[in-house]
């Protein structure tokens, strides 16, 4: 055989070897396979919806990628809220749900709450949602207590129904926003800014 | 001149020389590979470190090049698909050279990755360019000593 096609030949051959040898062992490493393909992010989400965990729920809030919707009474939001949450209690779904549709729009997840493990509204609110035809719907179980007792950011006051919680500006809920009216505010451009509180001191009252 | 210098050729034992030429070169392609085999995650840390594939292919490369290396070393030991692991081999070390070159104009110091993935036994990137110089010209002239062999069998 010349040389070049013989070159070739073995080369590819080489190479063929190695792959399937790189691949067979990969697979059966005591230790377990290494990751052929980087994951793409540390939050790793199911297709279709279901539970989240404080952690993840956390990273997406910080990096502005979920927006998080209180399933409680207005009475309760008033009280406290995840920073940016919009009101959405499941029995005013189908007059608010209009309102903040836009505000779903691009995120990676769109995060349902209220407060006890056993709490269903969130569940409630994501059937909801789902039946909507929002596909990326997450609840986060008793989620309340454990923003809060992660000290995450928080907000309290008042804040239209269908919106972002905007008047939400202050970073912890010791020192509360006292009810600015958000009324001006947008659903979307609230939302934009919604995950953004945690890091965002600048996000106040915009 | 010239005839002086074909009979001295003419007296180099090409054979032998392609020959312990390919087991130096096998014994350093089988020695690479097997820290990198060990430790697929910290090699490919360093194959990202390089900037010069995306991610994903980073990491199809660090799972793939070390077996890539032993099957190399393999077939140089053993004689097997001489041709095509004489080339590969080459093909690999120019490779790394320029990798290693172009990431020192980008003023990017990356740890080789080269024989071990631990990253304490970090060396300047001149030592690495110019070791992988050296390991070039190695493979280079062992292809050489191949043709050269080749012909002295033929006539």
């Amino acid at each position: 055989m010349r040389l070049v096609p013989r070159l070739l030949l073995q080369s590819l051959a080489i190479l063929a070897v190695s792959a399937v040898l790189a691949l067979g062992v990969n697979f059966i490493r005591p230790d377990g396979p290494a990751p052929v393909l980087a994951a793409p992010s540390a939050v790793q989400l199911t297709k279709n919806g279901g539970v989240i965990g404080i952690k993840d729920a956390a990273m997406l809030f910080i990096t502005g990628r979920a927006v998080f919707l209180d399933a409680r009474s207005q009475f309760e939001y008033q009280q406290g809220h995840v920073q940016g949450a919009i009101s959405l209690p499941p029995r005013e779904f189908a007059s608010q749900y209009q309102d903040i549709k836009p505000s779903l729009a691009g995120k990676e997840a769109v995060i349902t709450y209220c407060d006890g493990e056993l709490c269903p509204l969130s569940h409630n609110l994501s059937k909801l949602l789902r039946e909507a035809g929002v596909k990326n719907v997450y609840v986060l179980v008793n989620g309340w207590s454990l923003w809060q007792a992660e000290k995450l950011p928080i907000a309290k006051g008042t804040a239209p129904q269908g919106s972002a919680g905007q008047s939400d500006g202050k970073p912890s809920g010791k020192s509360a926003a006292s009810g600015q009216s958000a009324a001006s505010a947008k659903a979307g451009k609230s939302a934009k800014s919604a995950g953004q509180g945690g890091i965002c001191r600048e996000c106040e009252n915009n | 001149m010239p005839r002086m210098r074909e009979q001295l050729t003419a007296l180099v034992p090409w054979d032998g020389l392609e020959w312990a030429l390919r087991l130096v070169l096998a014994g350093l392609f089988l020695y690479a590979s097997a820290d990198k085999i060990i430790h697929p995650k910290d090699f490919a840390v360093i194959v990202k470190a390089y900037h010069i594939l995306p991610d994903p292919l980073a990491n199809l490369t660090a799972l793939w090049l070390p077996w890539l290396e032993v099957v190399v070393g393999a077939c140089l030991f053993m004689g097997l698909w001489t041709d095509g692991a004489l080339t590969l081999a080459t093909g690999l070390l120019a490779v790394f050279w320029v990798a290693l070159i172009v990431n020192y104009f980008r003023g990017i110091d990356v740890s080789c990755g080269c024989f071990t993935t631990s990253a304490e036994e970090k060396a300047p990137m001149l030592w690495y360019i110019g070791r992988d110089a050296l390991l070039l010209a190695l493979a280079l002239f062992a292809v050489e000593a191949r043709r050269r062999a080749g012909q002295a069998a033929q006539g």
